[in-house]
């Protein structure tokens, strides 16, 4: 069911919330995929039942009634946040992240915390300390990563909304190879307060579910001002679920040139290039943009997000939460210990990247030179942004792939984000969408938009929706 | 980068690895600065850095006491703690 079928039955009382809750705790509980790290059923099902009644409080709220899962990086009071990590396998935050607070507050009720790369590094969903998730379209792939269980839980219909984040991709490249909507918002549109860090300027939540208006209300409520994430910007209030329907008139989408050099699989470029054909039949003109530089993006982003990794993660020494290496003598062997037993070999890697490239001989060379490679990107993005108001591309380079592909060649897994991460390094927003099959795997396609302008990217993907089915098909 | 490099890099990073295991990091580090490197042949000497998108500026608050945290439950989520404080091991002999 998508979630305005979901939220119409709960606002026509056909559905209550705890009956809502009480069909995806049932599909949680037949879950084979690994998609939950923890499902909350009593609390869900207390919290649905003060959503019934005070139907009059929450009927008319963004998500009413709607049961949701969030991506187990957002700590929630009371309740086990992991980051997918042996680390904070044990650890119960004191307080309520802003993302969490806001989707309480607008009527949805959580179910669970979802599966995840951990501390959001990767991009299969396979370097979670809980076991890696399986892709619900066939159980031999992966779901994409790292928000690969908030993709899965939309795609297998456990619940119609999901949160997610994404640093390089990782709301939609998981979105692309499951087959739902995913939205990376302008960074600083929803607060990161109590979202665990791994690099802090480029993290940004987002919304996942089966299509564009679902994202749209999800994303009115996640999106605030926050005077407690000191990169939040305050900006007019903007209702995105009203604004789908907004008539943006003919635009101008540009479309990269030679894109097909960047190794795109044959199916991916086939089902961009019937999707460019919709595009112009809605009445978009295309015009090809050159973007040379894209590929560049993914040395930055490999140097400035291990660098930000390697400063975020020197908090988890034992001693203050988290996991602590058992009878260490002295302070040094306990932090050294607790990290090496309670880290997973991918969050190690980048975390000696992440130093290596701070350190002093090698600062100039690496960190200073890709904070230089990032100012280039978002320069080229500022002067494609003159001429035209949207760019289209596909999302991922491949379709959903076999587990355990990273270990063979790992710089392929990481090549996997070309396509995603110089929205993260310029800030832009950019929502992937199903628009395409092939071997009855979905195909996603993005667009990337100027600074926010979600309600554009929202109302253009809606547009298609309504005139395609790709949104639609369910494993 | 040789072991001596990784063993300092290591004790930076606050990581421990068995010296049997330095080979296949070094091969795992090597392999990714490999990737890296492909934007060092770029003249970007006319560009200044960029350290966050929206170049922001810093955001300051009335310097007040707000209780939003309480101690205890901090102090509960410590692996080892004793009243006030966090227990660690000796520090000074």
């Amino acid at each position: 069911m998508n979630f305005k079928e979901q939220r119409d039955l709960f606002r026509t009382k056909k559905v209550s919330a705890k009956e809502a809750v009480q069909e995806s705790i049932k599909k949680i509980n037949g879950d084979n995929l690994n998609i939950f790290i923890n499902s909350f059923q009593s609390e869900a099902l207390k919290q649905a039942e003060f959503i019934d009644n005070n139907f009059d409080k929450f009927k008319d709220a963004p998500l009413s009634g709607v049961p949701i899962a969030h991506k187990d990086i957002f700590c929630t009071k009371g309740l086990p946040t992991t980051c997918g990590s042996k680390m904070l396998e044990n650890f119960v935050p004191p307080y309520d992240s802003t993302v969490i607070h806001n989707c309480n507050e607008a009527g949805s009720v959580m179910v669970g915390k979802t599966n995840m790369d951990e501390f959001a590094m990767g991009s299969s969903n396979e370097t979670s300390y809980f076991g890696p998730v399986s892709n619900p379209w066939n159980s031999d792939l992966v779901p994409g990563g790292s928000s690969g269980g908030a993709a899965a839980c939309v795609a297998a219909d456990i619940t119609s909304i999901s949160t997610g984040t994404d640093t390089g991709g990782s709301i939609r490249q998981p979105a692309a190879l499951c087959g739902v909507t995913g939205l990376k918002p302008t960074y600083g549109l929803v607060s990161r307060w109590g979202m665990i860090a791994f690099c802090s300027s480029m993290d940004q939540a987002g919304p996942f579910s089966r299509d564009a208006f679902g994202c749209a209300a999800l994303l009115d409520a996640m999106a605030s001002y926050d005077s407690k994430d000191s990169t939040s910007t305050e900006r007019p209030d903007k209702n995105f679920e009203n604004l789908l329907a907004k008539d943006f008139g003919s635009l101008k989408i540009g479309v990269i040139k030679d894109i097909d050099n960047f190794g795109i699989n044959p199916d991916v470029m086939q089902s961009y290039e019937v999707s460019k054909t919709v595009l112009s039949a809605l009445g978009h003109e295309l015009k090809e943009v050159d973007f040379s530089e894209l590929s560049t993006g993914i040395c930055s982003y490999y140097v400035i997000a291990p660098a930000e990794c390697s400063s975020n993660l020197s908090r988890f020494d034992g001693v203050k939460y988290g996991y602590r290496a058992s009878d260490q003598k002295d302070i040094s062997k306990l932090y050294m210990e607790t990290r090496s037993e309670a880290f997973g070999d991918e969050v190690k890697k980048r975390i000696l990247i992440g130093t290596h490239v701070l350190s002093a001989g090698f600062y100039d060379a690496y960190y200073l030179q890709a904070q230089k490679v990032r100012r280039m990107i978002k320069n080229k993005f500022e002067s494609i942004f003159k001429d035209v108001d949207l760019i289209f591309m596909p999302t991922t380079l491949d379709q959903a792939f076999e587990k355990n592909r990273e270990s063979n060649d790992p710089n392929r897994m990481y090549k996997e984000d070309l396509l995603t991460i110089p929205a993260n390094l310029a800030g832009l927003p950019a929502i992937s969408f199903p628009n395409g099959f092939k071997n009855n795997l979905p195909i996603g396609g993005q667009f990337v938009g100027n600074y926010f302008s979600e309600d554009l990217l929202l109302a253009t993907t809606n547009r298609i929706q309504e005139v395609s089915d790709w949104h639609k098909m369910t494993p | 980068m040789d072991k001596i490099e990784l063993k300092n890099l290591l004790f930076l990073a606050r990581i421990s690895a068995d010296e049997k295991e330095h080979t296949k990091i070094i091969e795992k580090l090597k392999n990714t600065f490999d990737l890296i490197d492909e934007m060092q042949d770029l003249d970007l000497s006319d560009l200044e850095p960029l350290n966050n998108p929206l170049e922001l500026n810093n955001v300051s608050r009335e310097d007040v006491n707000n209780d939003r945290n309480s101690k205890g439950e901090f102090l509960n989520n410590s692996p080892e703690s004793d009243e006030d404080y966090f227990l660690v091991p000796k520090i000074i002999e």
